[in-house]
This record gives structure tokens, sequence and C-alpha cells, in this order.
């Protein structure tokens, strides 16, 4: 069956066929106010991902929340921002951070219990001899130089704050706002912007940063982008055919296919309950160029055609027998190449991946009806003058520059593929050899904060911030404590052993007939210990009712040394029972000690924050306040002792992100200062480094959570989940070539153009030190879907000219001419069509925008160099009959 | 004649009326106060404290509390003796309380054989961890505040009280049902700043013990955070006869004997 007759009722009944096709996708438009956006890049994963699971655990289990950080800074102050007219300022900020919430959604708030703020943090100093004192840092703005000074100091003495509320330096302090949901963290930036903009002209700076606040920032900068990009990208394709070919009225056409496209696809995604997410905000924009390509594969065969017959049904006939099978083909691989994204582990890449597959099928079918129903549709009068053949020479005055500059172009290129075709095979073997040289210096790193331009406030915010404190990008280090309890029987040895070995005469045993008073009670501790021990099981009821047991005694006692003997019994039981906190333990926390030294000097990590220095600077206080007391307490119950005290201030709640009740586990709060994914990965290389070299005292599960970590993982995942899809698009796509050929080394010559841009794109990715990241990943598989479009319709067509004139010297000239022409329009439409895109203040944007306009620009070169030239060196196995 | 004797009546009704009504506040305040904080001479109760944060995760504290009077709505002297849990065991909290300055407290760790004093710049801070807070149990002076009679139903006197100096507190104002009866109050709402309301303060049970109205179980519940704390008291004593020199830094190392009961 040849191409036109799927075209018929288009011819037949044009009215018809545009008005269904309208309907169609007005049907579909009608889904899209039911949009529901999107933008956290959590949900790059899974929401049952293992690592965002253990995150929401974890955050769930510490009460921890993502944090915007407000930062002042003053460098032209001699005292920095502790001068009493911007703390003023900071005070200011703080309460109205600290009440901010959503008027529409109460639940979206600032969490101001958690604020840390220099108004509400405590602080724990010497108030004269033997008296320490706990109170609010700042609890009103001070009036003179000395009380400014003086917060400044209180506030850099304290290990917790020092580094991360303010700088060592004094120039710059912080206030860190949990967040109920992060989704909240856009308005509190717009809220604190609205009311620092309210200072007018001060000599401090203020940032505002934080990952939420750059991923939530990106993804409603995404969407107003898209409003602009899109609508930019279709406004430059208009243009460029406008140029192309002159007539308003025809390339109406393929704008209307490219309208109908995007609102059904999009409408489609939408009524199919998909969230738009920040990739599926970008369907739009890859769909709209990629919806004009096979337009003007039929304007471009009708326009060099029409003028021979000046019939439009008999040439749209003749131009739909040319182009149905390669437009068919080209549609499914590109659909292909997208839908190949659906086997990534990423179920945004995938709904974007499937999403445009189908947009790219329904443009193919859009295309095919609609084109052809529209020319019909045309007065003929209209068409008198419409695509004078553009040959050379034969060009009336005002005529395009651009077409014959084309057509004398590719009339030479034939020619020089021609007899040139060893040359341009050994170029592209280098070619290859020195892509190879540039994929292998690949670096794999990402990081949301790069996502903004080095000029957006976000950026600044996170580089100056980063330069005064330790670090405001976070990473959460879980350690858990995996001792077991021994069963009751061998505690209540161990515990009546003890109480002998201690109270008893050294030579005595249990069974002599004559014991002193102190042998007897322990003899008793002994007989309530192992008869409990009889009855229960479990270690946690054995010490509660042996504590009950013991206590009874205790009150019973009728003289001191009675009541002494079952205090220290019921220390002893205390100290057992305390070995299953992990984290109270000295020798724990003091390899935990060891540890965060070394991830601090390893460099990634600006500072640590966990019950070690809690611990130590509470003890140091209670031991007054030297820099010599700052030290751990040396038993569990000092420890213990040393956090009960702490718990008596304003915010006993704070221990509870460090570690939990039963104190098995504990949590270190990492600041890092960078964002970068690398930072990440050798942040976690170091402490599997030092666990190797100093494994921990007792038994230790470890585990990671934060943003920062998170990106990591699902950086991983696209890594090898776009590898696994471009292999797998690969793979089909030489099927389906193999088998539109039929004939598998046809089949191999059209992946030779898709291999040389891969090889090329990624081997300039190495060199210029671009880092392998989200959108880079992502374009792997849309140049094989993209790229493979030109060796199709030039493969195609050289078969067809080849058959026509029996030799490839012939067939050539023939395939330089009209293919060729459609080709190099179309490289160069998709190519424009993307560049919008640069303009973007967004990063992803611009890399993709860039990355796609070289890909078509080399696919494009690829395909006209090295096919032309293949086929001379192969024609004879090529065309053997 | 009947329509005189009737209006006289009416009159003398609402003559009672008025009078019941008319309890001053201040008396109303002041009633409360000693009926929360100083009933008897000295007092001494076990507490048990059950502190359950916002995951439902229990914490529990235990521990003996001896008080005595040295005047009548005024200076106090506090003994906490810890009892558990079992690594606090012996931890000795004492507090000198006064109305016109700041209290003196101490803090015994016994295993880092520490004494320590501890400045109080406010009493709002948390006791012991849990989500009451030291005003809660040792009592805010009345005269920080200003009350005002909101509503007098059949049971309660329902106060409305806000903070002289708002700044020292985290609250913006609470309000406070009083028993009518024993002149405890009975709970206690809290609002912040943005007029939140955003805890509760609550006498679960009462009970007459040696002749005095006694709240044997109380409750914080943190509405903001979530989590709440509750406290029962058992073996309550009134008028047990505690010297002076038990409250004194002497007897931190080596709880006196009325603590052992």
């Amino acid at each position: 069956m040849s191409g036109h007759q799927w075209i018929l009722p288009a011819l037949n009944r044009p009215r018809l066929t545009i008005a269904l096709l309208v309907l169609f996708a007005l049907a579909l438009a009608a889904m899209l106010p039911r949009i529901t956006v999107d933008t956290n890049p959590e949900n790059m994963l899974a929401a049952d991902e293992p690592v965002r699971l253990f995150h929401d655990q974890v955050k769930k289990e510490f009460t921890l929340h993502d944090m915007v950080v407000l930062g002042v800074v003053n460098e032209e102050h001699p005292d920095g921002v502790f001068n009493p007219e911007t703390l003023g300022r900071v005070l200011d900020l703080s309460r109205f951070a600290q009440d901010l919430s959503d008027p529409d959604n109460p639940e979206h708030r600032v969490v101001k219990r958690y604020v840390i703020a220099p108004d509400v943090v405590d602080s724990i100093e010497q108030d004269g001899p033997g008296q320490i004192r706990f109170e609010w840092l700042m609890p009103a703005a001070p009036t003179t130089r000395e009380e400014a000074l003086a917060v400044r100091d209180r506030a850099l003495n304290n290990p917790m704050l020092a580094g991360t509320m303010v700088s060592e330096d004094g120039q710059a302090l912080a206030i860190y706002l949990p967040l109920s949901t992060k989704e909240y963290a856009y308005q509190v930036r717009r809220a604190l912007l609205d009311r620092i903009e309210q200072f007018g002209a001060v000599p401090e700076e203020f940032h505002i940063t934080g990952l939420p606040v750059a991923e939530e920032t990106f993804g409603v900068e995404m969407f107003i982008q898209m409003a602009i990009s899109a609508p930019l990208a279709m406004v430059a394709i208009f243009l460029l055919m406008l140029f192309f070919f002159r007539q308003l009225n025809m390339i109406i056409a393929p704008m209307i296919v490219a309208m109908l496209t995007v609102i059904s696809t999009m409408g489609l995604l939408i009524g199919t309950g998909q969230t738009v997410h920040i990739m599926s905000s970008m369907i739009p924009i890859f769909l709209m160029p990629i919806a004009v390509v096979d337009s003007i594969h039929i304007l471009s065969d009708f326009f060099d055609k029409y003028q021979e017959s000046r019939n439009r049904e008999k040439t749209l006939k003749e131009v739909m027998d040319h182009l149905f099978t390669p437009m068919l083909f080209t549609s499914l691989t590109s659909a292909a190449g997208f839908a190949s994204l659906a086997l990534t582990p990423i179920p945004p890449v995938q709904v974007f991946g499937i999403f445009v597959a189908i947009g790219i099928i329904l443009a193919w079918l859009i295309t095919i009806l609609l084109v052809p129903a529209y020319i019909m549709l045309l007065k003929e009068e209209k068409l008198a003058n419409f695509g004078q053949r553009p040959v050379a020479g034969e060009l009336k005055a005002g005529a395009a520059v651009g077409a014959p500059l084309l057509v004398r172009h590719l009339n030479w290129l034939g020619g020089f593929t021609y007899r040139h075709a060893k040359l341009i095979a050994g170029g592209s073997a280098l070619a290859l050899v020195v892509a190879a040289i540039g994929i292998s210096q690949i670096q794999v790193n990402d990081n949301p904060m790069k996502w903004f331009t080095e000029k957006h406030p976000i950026r600044q915010a996170d580089r100056v911030l980063n330069q005064h404190f330790a670090g405001t990008y976070e990473a959460y280090l879980v350690l858990e404590g995996l001792d077991q309890e021994p069963a009751p029987a061998a505690l209540a040895t161990e515990l009546w052993e003890s109480l002998w070995n201690q109270h008893a005469h050294p030579d005595r045993v249990p069974c002599d007939l004559f014991l002193d008073p102190p042998e007897w009670w322990t003899l008793e501790a002994r007989y309530e210990a192992e008869n409990l021990a009889k009855e229960v099981t479990d270690p946690d009821e054995f010490f509660r009712r042996l504590e009950n047991k013991w206590e009874e005694r205790l009150f019973a006692a009728e003289d001191d040394a009675n009541y002494d003997f079952w205090l220290d019994a019921l220390d002893r039981l205390g100290e057992m029972q305390g070995r299953g906190a992990t984290f109270r333990q000295p020798e724990v926390l003091a390899w935990l000690i060891e540890l965060e030294e070394h991830l601090i000097r390893a460099g990634t990590v600006g500072k640590s924050n966990s019950l070690t220095s809690l611990v130590r600077k509470v003890y140091q206080e209670l031991l007054g306040g030297e820099p010599a007391d700052y030290r751990l307490p040396e038993s569990a119950a000092g420890v213990s002792q040393t956090l009960m005290a702490f718990q008596n201030s304003h915010r006993p709640d704070d221990l509870w992100h460090l570690t939990t009740p039963d104190f098995r586990k504990a949590n270190i709060w990492l600041q890092l200062k960078d964002g970068d994914n690398m930072v990440m990965e050798r942040t976690l290389a170091d402490l599997e480094e030092f666990l190797a070299a100093h494994p921990p005292p007792v038994e230790l599960r470890h585990d990671w959570a934060g943003l920062t970590y998170i990106n990591v993982i699902w950086q991983e995942k696209m890594v090898y989940g776009m590898l696994w899809a471009f292999l797998g698009s690969f793979a089909v796509v030489y099927l389906m070539m193999t088998l539109l050929f039929r004939s598998p080394l046809w089949g191999l010559l059209a992946m030779i153009p898709i291999s040389v841009t891969v090889a090329f794109i990624y081997g300039l990715i190495g060199f210029i030190g671009k880092d392998y990241d989200m959108p880079v990943a992502v374009l792997s598989a849309l140049t094989l879907g993209l790229a493979v479009d030109f060796a199709i319709h030039f493969l195609q067509r050289s078969r067809q000219a080849y058959q026509e004139t029996g030799s490839w010297a012939a067939a050539r000239s023939r395939v330089f001419a009209e293919p060729a022409r459609a080709i190099s329009r179309n490289a160069i439409v998709v190519a424009v069509g993307f560049m919008p895109l640069l303009a973007a203040p967004l990063m992803p944007y611009k890399t993709v925008g860039f990355f796609l306009a070289a890909i078509m620009a080399v696919s494009g070169l690829a395909t006209m160099y090295m096919l032309p030239a293949a086929i001379r060196l192969l024609e004879k196995r090529l065309f053997k009959r | 004649m009947t329509s005189r004797i009737l209006a006289l009546s009416l009159l003398f009704l609402l003559a009672s009326a008025t009078m019941a009504w008319a309890m001053p506040v201040a008396e109303i305040v002041e009633r409360a106060n000693l009926a929360s904080y100083y009933a008897g001479d000295d007092g001494r109760s076990e507490v048990r404290m059950t502190i359950t944060d916002a995951q439902g995760r229990e914490r529990q504290r235990q521990f003996v509390i001896l008080r005595l009077n040295l005047e009548e709505g005024g200076r106090q002297l506090y003994y906490v003796y810890f009892e558990r849990p079992a690594d606090v065991r012996r931890m000795v909290f004492m507090v000198h309380k006064y109305l016109e300055r700041e209290d003196d407290r101490w803090l015994f760790l016994p295993d880092l054989d520490l004494v320590r004093r501890i400045a109080a710049a406010d009493k709002r801070s948390s006791f012991v961890g849990s989500h009451f807070l030291y005003e809660d149990v040792s009592g805010r002076a009345p005269t920080e505040d200003r009350h005002e009679l909101a509503e007098e139903t059949a049971v309660h006197y329902v106060l409305d009280v806000t903070p002289r100096e708002p700044e020292t507190v985290e609250f913006s104002r609470y309000r406070v049902w009083i028993d009518k009866e024993n002149f405890l109050p009975v709970k206690a709402e809290y609002y912040d700043r943005g007029d939140n309301h955003y805890r509760t303060v609550e006498a679960l049970e009462i009970e007459e013990i040696d002749g005095f109205p006694t709240v044997v179980k109380s409750r914080v519940m943190d509405l903001e955070g979530g989590g709440e704390t509750v406290m029962e008291f058992a073996s309550v004593r009134y008028d047990i006869g505690l010297d002076q020199s038990l409250f004194t830094e002497r007897y931190l190392r080596r709880p006196p004997r009325e603590v052992r009961r």
C-alpha cells in the first residue's frame, strides 16, 4: 500500500478532518485546569524509595525540619553585625519570621519552637563563683556597644552556636527557620524579602539560602520560565519557517500542528492524573520543535514539486508516497528514544519520556492528516506562486538569500563527499578517538544550587554565607547501637558477684557459716535477683522489677550502712541498665569525637553538631567554665546528669535532635560548605575510611539522611538509569532500522550519525569540564531519538534515488537536492527552536538549550558528511542485488 | 402590699447575688495561690512524671518533693530528690523561693559529686525536661500579672490573666478556671503572641488529704508541638514537721531521712 492512501480521508474530507482534530485537542484541553504542580525535586525518587523513607524517618525521629537560612552580614562596621542597630533589625526579622504561616494553609508555617536565632536560643554561662546561669541569649535588642559585643562573645563561646548561628569573624549572623513543609520555603523567602525591603538603606546585607529555598525557588521560577520559553520557541520557529518558505498561509499549518500536539499531550498528562513536575514542565518546549519537523518535510517536498503539476491533490499524493514511511519511522524512533526514559528508575523522568513519546506519535498523526487537509482548503490562486523551484540562478530579485546559499552548499557537499569519502571516514574515526578521551574525563556531579546562574541572588547568598559560616548544606549521619542486652540470669549473676566483690571480705565465700551484715545483704540481693531472673525473660522488665524491690529495701534501711549498701546496689543496677543506652557511654562519645574531627580534617565538613559538643559544653559550665573543662564526664551516669542539668533550660527538646530518648541512636548534623554531590560523596568515603581504621567500641550501624545525601542517591540512579535507557533504546532503534531497511548493514549505517553525535557531545562535556548532571543525563536519550531522524530520511531517499538512477554517482545529486534541503532546514529549525532556552536564568535550561542545538548541528553534519561517504565506500555491498 | 414584699425580696435576692459576685478578684487570686502552693505548714509527696513526646515516646521521672512554708503566701523552701531514671538517682534540686527577688536554686549531681547554684534568670524554663515549667511547680507570684474576672459559672471563677512585663514571658495571656469551692485552679489555657492557644495545664484529679484539697494528678499539654506531661502525686502528707535546716547545702549530698519516708 502506498503512503498516500493513509491520508485519503484528509484529501477527500479536509474540513471534517480538521474539525475532528481540533475537537480532539479541545476535549483534552478541558483537562488542563485540573493541573497539580509538584516542584519537589525529592520526587525525582519514588516516594517509597528506601533512602527517602529513611530520610523521613530520621526527620521524624529527631524532629528535624528542612530549613531556610537567613544570613545577615555586615562587613563594614568594625564590630560586624554586633552593633545595636543591626542586632535590632536581626531581632525584628527573627520575631517576624517566627510567626510566619500561610494564611490559606495554616499547616505551612515556620516551626517556631526549633528556630535558631539570637532571641530564642539559650546561653549557658558562669554567673559568679559556683553558679551557672541559663538565659535567653538576646531577649531584647542591646542598646550599647558593650551589650552587643557581649551577645557575640556569649554566642561564640557556645560550640553549638559558633560557626552555625554566629560566624567566627563576628561579621555575620544566621537565623535558621525550620519549616513544617519545605513547599513553604518560597513564600518564606518572599515574606522575608518584603520585610527587609522596609528597612530601606542599611549597612548590612541580607541573604536567604538553604536547599529547600533553592529547590522551591527553582521550581517556581521554572514554571514562570516555561511560560516564556515555550512561546519564545514558537516565535523563533515561526520566523525561521517564514524565512524558508515565505508563505504565511503555508507555515500556519505546522504552527497549528505544534499547538494541537502540545495541548493534547499536556491535557492527556494532566487528565491521566500525573502531577506536573519539573521534568514534565519541559514537555511543551520539547514537543514544539519536534512537532513541526514532519510538516517541514511535507511542505519542503510539496514546495519543490508543486510547480511540476500545479495540482494540489496529485502533488500531495506524490509527496506522501515519498514521505510516509520515513516519517512514520522517524516518529517511531524518536518516540522510542524518549520512551526509553521509562527504563530509568526516576518517576518524573519516566513520565516525561512516555508523554513526549506519546506527543511525538500524536504530532505525526496530526501532521499527516492536518497538513494535507489544510493545503486542500487553500485557494488555488494562493498557491499559484508557491514553490518556484529554488535552483541557483533562477531566482527573482528580492527572493531568499538563505535558500540558494543552502542549495549551493549542498551541491558542493554532494561532490565533496563523493570525492573524499576516505578522508571523511578517517576524520570520523579520529573524531571518535578524541571523543573517547573526552568521555573518560567526564565528571559526574550535580548541585541544585548551581541550577541558578552565578548572578542569581540565591547563588550569591550561598557564596557569601558559606564564606562566613561553617556551611549551609546539611547531611545527617545517623548511628545506631546494635548491642543486645544479655538474659536476666546472666545479669543477675553479674550483679551479685560485683556486689560480693565490693562488700565481702576477700577470704569469705557465700556459703560460709559466719557472715557479716554486708555479706548477708549481698546474699539477699542475690536471692531477689536470681529468683526474679527465673520469672522474667525481658531484661527491661527484669531491671524495672528488681529496681522496685531494691528501692523498698533502700527505704526500709535501718541504718546508714544498710542504706549505703542498697544505694550502691541500685547504682550498679542503674549502670548495667544504662549499657543499652549506647550514646551515654563516654567511650562511645569519645570515639564519636574522633570521627567528627576526622571528617572535619578531611576537609568537606565545616562543622559537626552532635551530642558530644552539647555534653562537653554543659559539663564545662558545670565544672566552672575553664577552657580545659571542655571534655566528657567520666561515666555514663555523669553524662546523664549533665544532660539532666541541660534539660532545665528553655529548650530541653533540642536534645532530641541529637539522640533518641533511649540513647540508642545518635544524629550527627554535618554542615557542608558545598552542595556538590562530589563533596557529599567524598564525605561518605571519608567516613568509611575512618570506620575501617577506627572501629567503634560497640557495634554500630550507620546510615545517611539529608537532602544533600538524597541528591547523591538520585544522581547515581540517574547516571546508571540513563546509561541503561540509552543502551536499551540504541538496541531498539537499531532493530527498527534493520526492519525498515530490511538489512542489518543499512541498519548499522543509520546508527553512524547518532553514535558519532553522542560521542561528540559527551566528549565535549568531558573536555570543557561541564559536570555530568541531571539535564546532561537526560540528553543522551534525546540525542538518539532526534539524530536518527536525519539518517532515516537520508538513507530512505538515497535508496529511492538509487533505484531510480541505478548508481550512487547519479543518485547523490538527487539526494543532495530536495531531501538534503529538508534535512538541513529541519536541523536548523529544531536547533533554533531550542535556542530561546539559552536566555533562561536557570542553568538546566541553558544546558538543554545549548546541547540540543549542538546535537542538531552535529547530527545534521554527521548525516550529510558521513552517510554519503559511507555509501560511496560500501556502495557494492549496500546495493548488491 | 404583696407587691412591696415582692420588691423587697427581689432587692434582697439581687443584693445577695451581687455580694456573691462581689468577691474581689484580688481575693480570688490570693486564695487560689494559697490553695495550690501553700497547703499546710509543710508537705511531702512522691511524684511520678510521665513525659510523652509528639511521637508517643515516653520517659519517666520519679522524685520526692519536700516543701516548707516560711511565710503564708511568701517565702518557701523546696527539696526535690530524684529516684528515677536510675542514672540520675540521688540527684537533688533545691529551691529557696522568694517573692521580691530571684530564687536561689541548687543542683547536686551525685555522679560528678558536684553542687552547683543555678541562677534563674526566669522561671519559665523547663522543669527537668518535662512540659511543666518551674513556675507550674513552685507557683507564679500573683503580683506579676493583672487579673480580671471574665466569667463566673456555677462552679468556677474564670479569670483572664495578662503579664505585667510581657517581654519576660513566652505567653501573651492566659485564662484560668478556679474551683469556687476549694479555690484550686483546675485549668489554665495559655495563648502566645499570635493569640493562639498553645498550652493547657489541668488538674485531672483532686483529693482531700489531711483536710487539704490536693491535686493528685495534673497534666500539661503542648498543643503547638504535640506531647504532654502527666504528674501523679502519691503518699502526700502535710504538717509533718520539717525542719528548716534540711533545706541547706549540707543535705544535698546526703538526703535527710524525711526523703526516705
